[in-house]
């Protein structure tokens, strides 16, 4: 169902010739009569008024639902007849049936998405199975507020529609949704996990809580798998594979890029199983994004942002002095932050603090405690390593950092609003840094997954 | 404008002539207690109270509201022909001033119930007196209705 309605239906039939001027006051009237008993059903019968905002929405509720049989209706000039034939009441009652099977499908169509679900940590895609789809299913009203979507979905698809509104536009959501899990549970999932990690590190962001869509960077990998000559079965891209890409990508004009992807697509889907029904659309429809991409990157030089290389080392999070998880009791915490604030000398201070403190969390704790001043951040920093340094700017510069292509010590000069004093410090202790140890920091950065540092 | 008010653009005057007569029948039944209203009255009531459900934002199809308040204050000792049609016109305001002010929680015909119970005793006929004492129990209406809103939530968390 898409953004035209019933009510412009009239207006524009007039002006065609297939409706006069007595039949669309008719129907218009009969649209008054109707939104009449709908405030008497609203209201249980003890309010003749209402606010404009509630008419309004009863109004587009009944629109809603007059478009739902209209639109079902898929002979050219039905929908005219059928408004000139019908009165308004009749063509309302087939409208709320026919949402209230599309409901029934939609609920169908949940489970079935839900029991074939990705297990993967990421925030938005669970949040909207477990969280916005079902509310939408418990506060959908089909006879009041028919048109509204009520749902907070956050996960964005590849390709959706927004013009689509209410259960239409849910039911959409959930056959593209099933099209896309489907096709990425053809890949294992420590594969799957492994490119998602990968795409956080070159990101520079956490994978987890972004808002990004998993199928197709599952089915760009894919495809460039096919193209480097890989296994289809693989959507880890070696350097091998990554430089074989590069050099292909870079020499090829955008008409030549526009030919290859379909192709490859067509490679693809001939080496794996057959596909749920309308994924071979679904997968076309994606292509002339994933080309404009590839152009514009093999032109920028950019290509590591498009095409994730799968790199083999890893900083284990046990190398770090800063580890997530395994924070200290509230009353250890407690005792020690008194303990440091009671101590007479900043060297006194660090030596307690790096002697008990481990858990970034404790770690977290105590520098938002308020328990340092001054100098004492400064000499607390000079005590630690680089890779220390690097967890916690990545902390405090986490969105700067996201995309992945701003250097360390750009963001440390620009940087100036902080929420802290131990992050205004760290700002002003970094750019006290030579350039130097600011590069190795920004290596390390680069390094480090934020799954191993997340903790709040 | 939105579709809501083309469609009752088009067809307010159709209904303008129906709701011309159903308040002049009601002159039939208030004539008893010696109040009736003229055609330019009625004509001036629902002028009134278009702008009034302009301005406070509301819409009504039917005249059902004001029907019922001049049944219910035909009935009022305190209601004669000479304050009669100001009387009304007063009355009506109020009415959908307090429909909003009470968020739409209390029904029409409770809320005239409300309004002729407090104007016949508390007030003791004075519509100044009486706008005071419905704006202070809608206040607290509110407030009660925010705080069952507030402990439901808490019984669902």
């Amino acid at each position: 169902m898409n953004h035209g309605n019933a009510l412009s239906l009239v207006s524009e039939g007039q002006r065609a010739g297939l409706l006069d001027q007595r039949e669309a006051v008719r129907i218009q009237y009969e649209f008054l009569e109707l939104l009449q008993e709908l405030i008497g059903r609203y209201t249980q019968g003890e309010s003749s008024s209402v606010s404009v905002d509630t008419a309004e929405r009863l109004l587009a509720s009944a629109v809603y639902a007059v478009d739902a049989h209209l639109k079902s209706l898929k002979a050219p000039g039905e929908a005219i007849a059928a408004l000139k034939s019908a009165d308004i009441r009749t063509l309302h009652a087939q409208g709320v049936e026919r949402i209230r099977q599309v409901l029934e499908e939609v609920r169908r169509l949940y489970l079935e998405v839900r029991k074939n679900r990705l297990d993967v940590p990421v925030d938005a895609y669970n949040a909207t199975i477990d969280e916005a789809l079902p509310a939408f299913l418990k506060k959908y009203d089909i006879l009041f507020d028919a048109h509204n979507t009520m749902a907070s979905i956050d996960y964005p698809l590849a390709v959706d529609d927004m013009r689509l509104q209410g259960v239409f536009y849910i039911k959409q959501y959930l056959e593209r949704l099933h099209i896309e899990d489907q096709f990425c549970r053809q890949w294992e999932r420590d594969e799957l996990i492994r490119l998602l990690e990968n795409y956080g590190r070159v990101c520079r962001f956490d994978y987890r809580i972004e808002l990004f869509n998993i199928f197709e960077l599952v089915f760009h990998h894919a495809l460039f798998s096919v193209l480097s000559g890989g296994d289809v079965r693989r959507i880890l891209i070696s350097p091998v594979q990554y430089a074989r890409l590069e050099h292909l990508f870079i020499h090829a004009d955008a008409a030549a890029v526009e030919a290859m992807i379909p192709r490859a697509v067509d490679g693809l889907l001939e080496q794996l199983p057959p596909q749920e029904p309308g994924t071979e659309d679904y997968l076309k429809q994606c292509c002339p994004d994933l080309v404009r991409r590839i152009v514009n990157a093999a032109e920028h030089r950019n290509l590591q942002a498009v095409i994730i290389a799968d790199r083999q080392e890893r900083v284990s999070p046990a190398v770090i002095s800063l580890k997530p998880g395994g924070g200290m009791s509230d009353a250890r915490l407690r005792r020690l932050l008194d303990d440091i604030g009671n101590s007479e000398s900043t060297e006194d201070k660090v030596r307690l603090i790096r002697e008990n403190f481990q858990s970034l969390h404790d770690y977290l704790d105590l520098l938002e405690s308020g328990c340092l001043y001054g100098e004492e951040y400064e000499a607390l920093y000079d005590a630690f390593g680089e890779m220390e340094l690097a967890v916690l700017c990545k902390i405090v510069f986490r969105e700067e950092l996201r995309g992945g292509t701003a250097e360390l010590a750009d963001i440390i000069r620009e940087r100036e609003e902080t929420e802290h004093e131990w992050q205004h410090q760290l700002i002003e202790y970094m750019k006290r840094q030579d350039d130097r140890r600011i590069r190795t920091v920004d290596e390390w950065i680069g390094r480090i997954d934020y799954e191993d540092i997340s903790f709040y | 404008m939105n579709q809501l008010s083309r469609l009752l653009t088009t067809l307010s005057l159709a209904a303008r002539e129906q709701h011309l007569v159903q308040l002049l029948e009601l002159n039939e039944r208030t004539a008893q207690f010696g109040l009736t209203l003229a055609p330019e009255d009625v004509r001036q009531l629902m002028a009134a109270r278009s702008e009034t459900l302009r301005h406070y934002g509301r819409l009504e199809t039917g005249i059902e509201a004001t029907k019922e308040l001049i049944e219910a204050f035909a009935e009022s000792p305190f209601i004669n022909r000479d304050n009669y049609v100001s009387a009304l016109h007063e009355l009506q305001e109020l009415f959908y001033h307090l429909k909003n002010e009470t968020e739409d929680e209390i029904g029409d015909s409770r809320l005239i119930e409300i309004m002729r119970d407090c104007f016949d005793r508390e007030c003791g006929g004075s519509l100044e007196l009486l706008r005071d004492k419905m704006e202070e129990y809608a206040a607290a209406y509110r407030f009660e209705a925010m705080r069952e809103r507030l402990d439901e939530g808490e019984d669902d968390e």
